[in-house]
C-alpha cells in the first residue's frame, strides 16, 4: 500500500511516504504519491475521492442517506450510511429466546462465573440441527453477496430465511442489536449493523450468522470477497480461514482452551498480521453467550479444560499489519481497527466428542 | 479550502506501534474494614507522592466485580480535581474487555496517563475478584503507555479489633470478610499498635501471619510508613521477596526501629486453620521440565475443578485456593513464577532472577488445605 498510486503516474509507481494531507485529515488510508509534480498531474481524478467521503455540512448524501456522526474519526474509509430499515417483524408461533423484550440477557449473566455445560445426547442432537441450519443460511446469504447489494438487503435475505424454517435470528435486539445478522465491511472487525450502503467491487465482507431453534443457539461466520479482491485481502481471507482450521485440530477431551491462542496467533504473526484480543470464542447452547472464554491469543490466562459434551465457538479476528486493537462507532457496536487496515475473521461451533471434536456448523 | 487549491504532500506519519516494553500505570487495590485506617493511608500517599499524578477510585459496589464509581479522584500536584468516567452505554458483547476498566483507560486517553492508581474497595469488599478483573485486563495491552497493571493488594488492618473481626464476622459462606481480604493482600499494614498492647499485637500479627504466610506484616500508627514499601511492588508478576530469605537468621538489625517488619519464617510444616481459611507453605526440589509441568497440572485441577487430582467431581468444592504464589527452579537454573488469584494463575519464566536460592516455594492460601494436600503436591515431585 505505499507505492504511488497515481494511475498515471510518470515515474512508475514507486514507493513512498509522502500522502495527500486532506486523506489524511478524512481519514482515507493508503493516498501515497511519489512526488509533488505527480499528485498535481493526478489531482483532477484524485479529489473526487475527497468528494465522496466528505458529505455536505450535515452529512446528507446526494440520495436521501446520512451519515450520522460526520465528525466522528473513523479509522477508514467505510461510514454507516443510514436510515436503518425498520425493525423486522417475527411470526407469531416461532419461540423467542428470553432476552428479545428489552435485550437483556438474564439468564445468561446468571451462568456467566460457572463452568461451562456438559451437554447430554438429546441436547446434543438439537445443537446438530440448529448449527446445520446456521450453515443453510449463511450460505444462502453469502450466495447472494455482489457488488451493488447493499447489506441491508442480505439481513433481510438472512431474516426471511431463519423465520420460513420457524427458527428466530439470534442477534435481533440481542443487547438491543437492530438487526438479524452482522455484516463487518473491510476495516470492521466484528459486528457491523446491516445498513443501506452498497458493496462495492474489492470488498471483503464478513457475514455473521446466529439462530435459535428449539430452545437452542448456532454461531457461524465466514468472510467473503466482492467480485474481484486485491491479493493482500485474499491472502488475509486465507490467513483467517487457516487460524481456525489449525486451532480446530487440538480440540479434544483434555485439551486446554488457554492453548487455542497459541496456535492461532503464530499463524497470523507469520503472515504479517494481527489478532484481536477483546472479542473471544465463547460457549453456546441454549444460551447465546456462556463460559467458556476462548481468547485468540497466544498468551492468556483462560480457565477451563474441554471434555466431551461442551460446546463452544473459536472465532478468531485476524487484522492486517500489526495493530489489534479496535475502535468502536458511535453506534455501540461497530469494531473497526484502529488503522483503517482490513480484518477478516471465520468461525464454527464445535463439539467436544469422547475421542475428538466435531464440527457442528461445518459446511455440508 | 477550495478544491482546486493543490495541497502540498505530508509526509506519512505511521500510528504509533504497539509495544510490549511500553511504561504501564500500576494499580494498587487497597482494601480493610471501616475504621482500620485506609483513608489515613490514602491521604499520606497522595501527600507523600506530591509531584505524581495520582488517581483514586472508590468502588461503591464492593460485592461485586463491577467497578461502579461514576467519577474518580485525581490527585496532581497538591490539586484535586473530579474526572467523570464515561461508561459505554452499549454493550461490548462478547468483548470480555471490563467497561469499567475501560472508562479508565479512556480518560487517560483524554487526559494522559497516571503515575499510579489507587482502588479503594468498600468495607466488606473481597479484593480477589477485583484484583482477577485487573489481572486479566493486563492481556489487552496497547503499548502505548496508558495500559494498567496490578502492582498489589494491600490490606490494613485495625490492632484494636482486627483480631476479633477476624474470628467474629460474619460470612455468607465458610469464609469471613476480613480473612478473605488478608489472605488476598500481598502487604499487610498492622495500623494503629499505639492503641494497643504490643502483646496483643504480637498475637493479632501471629494470626495474620498464620493466614498469609507470605505477604510482609508493617505495623504501623497513623499509617505511617516509606510509600516505597507500598507501591511498586509487583506483587503479581515477581515472587514475593520472602521467598528469597536467607534460611539462617533474622533481618532484625537492619530494619528501622519505626517500623517492625515481620519477615514470615517458612518452618516445615506450616499450617494454619482459622474459621475455615488454611494456607500452605512448602518447599519445592529443584525440579526436571516434567515435573514443572506436572505441577501445572496438579494446580489447575485444583483452582479449576476445586479438588485433589485423582479425586472424582464432587458437588461441593473439597478444596478452594484463594491465592497462591510460587517459585520453581529447574535442572538447568531457570526460575518460573507462579501466580495466581481466585481461577486465574500462570506460571511463566523469571525475567531477571531475584537472587538465587537453592530450591523453591509454594504457597496456597483457601480452604480445605489439609495434609493430604501436602501429600497431593509432594507425589507430584516425588514420582
Amino acid at each position: 500500500m505505499t507505492t504511488c498510486q497515481n494511475a498515471e503516474c510518470p515515474n512508475g509507481n514507486p514507493p513512498s511516504r509522502l500522502e495527500c494531507p486532506t486523506c489524511n485529515k478524512i481519514g482515507i488510508r493508503g493516498s501515497f504519491f511519489c512526488g509533488q509534480e505527480c499528485f498535481k498531474s493526478g489531482w483532477k481524478n484524485h479529489k473526487i475521492l475527497h468528494n465522496i467521503v466528505k458529505l455536505d455540512p450535515n452529512g446528507i448524501g446526494q440520495d436521501g442517506t446520512v451519515n450520522p456522526w460526520p465528525n466522528f474519526k473513523y479509522t477508514g474509509a467505510l461510514r454507516p450510511v443510514y436510515p436503518l430499515s425498520a425493525r423486522r417483524t417475527i411470526p407469531p408461533h416461532i419461540p423467542l429466546p428470553e432476552y428479545v423484550e428489552d435485550g437483556v440477557p438474564r439468564a445468561e449473566m446468571r451462568v456467566s462465573g460457572q463452568a461451562p455445560r456438559i451437554l447430554n445426547p438429546e441436547e446434543i442432537e438439537k445443537m446438530r440441527t440448529v448449527c446445520r441450519m446456521s450453515r443453510e443460511i449463511l450460505d444462502l446469504a453469502a450466495a447472494a453477496v455482489r457488488p451493488g447489494i447493499t447489506t441491508d438487503e442480505i439481513d433481510e435475505i438472512v431474516h426471511n430465511a431463519t423465520i420460513e424454517r420457524n427458527a428466530y435470528p439470534s442477534p435481533l435486539n440481542y443487547r438491543e442489536f437492530p438487526k438479524s445478522v452482522c455484516t463487518s465491511v473491510n476495516e470492521v472487525i466484528c459486528h457491523g449493523i446491516p445498513d443501506q450502503r452498497r458493496l462495492k467491487e474489492g470488498d471483503i465482507i464478513n457475514l455473521d450468522v446466529s439462530v435459535y431453534y428449539q430452545g437452542f443457539h448456532g454461531d457461524v461466520n465466514g468472510t467473503y470477497p466482492v467480485g474481484q479482491v486485491d491479493e493482500e485481502s485474499a491472502k488475509l481471507i486465507r490467513t483467517s480461514r487457516q487460524c481456525l482450521d489449525k486451532s480446530i485440530e487440538i480440540c479434544k477431551p483434555g485439551a486446554l482452551f488457554r492453548d487455542v491462542g497459541k496456535v492461532i496467533e503464530p499463524i497470523a504473526r507469520s503472515n504479517g498480521c494481527a489478532t484481536v484480543r477483546t472479542y473471544t470464542g465463547h460457549g453456546i447452547n441454549n444460551h447465546f453467550h456462556c463460559p467458556p472464554n476462548v481468547p485468540h491469543y497466544a498468551k492468556n490466562k483462560a480457565v477451563g479444560t474441554m471434555k466431551a459434551g461442551m460446546v463452544f465457538t473459536i472465532e478468531p479476528m485476524i487484522n492486517l499489519g500489526p495493530s489489534w486493537d479496535a475502535v468502536h462507532w458511535p453506534d455501540n457496536w461497530t469494531a473497526t481497527t484502529v488503522d483503517g487496515r482490513r480484518s477478516a475473521q471465520f468461525e464454527e461451533t464445535l463439539l467436544i466428542t469422547e475421542t475428538g471434536v466435531e464440527i457442528l456448523t461445518a459446511a455440508p | 479550502m477550495d478544491d482546486d487549491d493543490i495541497p502540498v504532500l505530508i509526509e506519512h506519519q505511521e500510528p504509533p506501534k504497539q509495544d510490549e516494553q511500553a511504561r504501564r500505570v500500576p494499580l494498587t487495590i487497597i482494601c480493610g474494614f471501616l475504621g482500620a485506617g485506609k483513608s489515613t493511608l490514602l491521604k499520606r500517599i497522595l501527600t507523600e507522592q506530591h509531584g505524581f499524578r495520582i488517581a483514586v477510585i472508590m468502588n461503591e459496589f464492593g460485592d461485586t466485580a463491577d467497578i461502579e464509581a461514576k467519577t474518580i479522584n485525581v490527585a496532581s500536584e497538591g490539586e484535586e480535581s473530579e474526572e467523570f468516567l464515561e461508561l459505554a452505554n452499549g454493550c461490548l458483547c462478547c468483548s470480555i474487555k471490563d467497561t469499567g476498566i475501560a472508562a479508565i483507560e479512556k480518560l487517560m486517553q483524554r487526559k494522559g496517563a497516571f503515575d499510579h492508581i489507587l482502588l479503594e474497595t468498600t468495607g466488606l469488599a473481597d479484593p480477589g475478584p477485583i484484583a482477577a478483573l485487573f489481572w486479566h485486563n493486563e492481556e489487552f495491552a496497547s503499548g502505548l503507555g496508558r495500559d494498567i497493571s496490578l502492582d498489589g493488594v494491600i490490606c490494613v488492618v485495625d490492632a484494636v479489633f482486627g483480631s476479633q473481626q477476624m474470628e467474629e464476622d460474619h460470612a455468607s459462606d465458610t469464609v469471613g470478610e476480613s480473612l478473605r481480604q488478608i489472605a488476598g493482600a500481598d502487604i499487610v499494614l498492622l495500623n494503629k499498635i499505639d492503641l494497643a498492647s504490643p502483646e496483643s499485637v504480637d498475637v493479632t500479627a501471629a494470626q495474620l501471619r498464620g493466614v498469609n504466610p507470605v505477604a510482609p506484616i508493617f505495623r504501623t500508627v497513623r499509617a505511617e510508613i516509606d510509600v516505597g514499601k507500598l507501591l511498586g511492588v509487583h506483587a503479581y508478576t515477581a515472587a514475593p521477596a520472602t521467598f528469597f530469605s536467607p534460611p539462617h537468621g533474622h533481618q532484625q538489625d537492619t530494619h528501622d526501629h519505626d517500623h517492625d517488619h515481620d519477615h514470615s519464617h517458612p518452618r516445615e510444616p506450616t499450617h494454619y486453620e482459622l474459621r475455615g481459611i488454611t494456607s500452605l507453605l512448602i518447599s519445592v526440589p529443584v525440579l526436571s521440565r516434567q515435573q514443572l509441568d506436572a505441577i501445572d497440572e496438579w494446580v489447575r485441577t485444583v483452582l479449576w475443578e476445586q479438588r485433589l487430582p485423582g479425586d472424582a467431581q464432587q458437588e461441593t468444592p473439597t478444596v478452594t485456593i484463594l491465592r497462591c504464589k510460587g517459585l520453581f527452579v529447574l535442572h538447568s537454573g531457570a526460575q518460573h513464577v507462579l501466580q495466581g488469584v481466585r481461577s486465574m494463575y500462570e506460571i511463566t519464566e523469571a525475567g531477571d532472577a531475584l537472587g538465587v536460592p537453592d530450591a523453591g516455594k509454594l504457597v496456597l492460601i483457601g480452604t480445605g488445605l489439609n495434609a493430604r494436600v501436602r501429600e497431593s503436591l509432594r507425589s507430584v515431585w516425588a514420582g
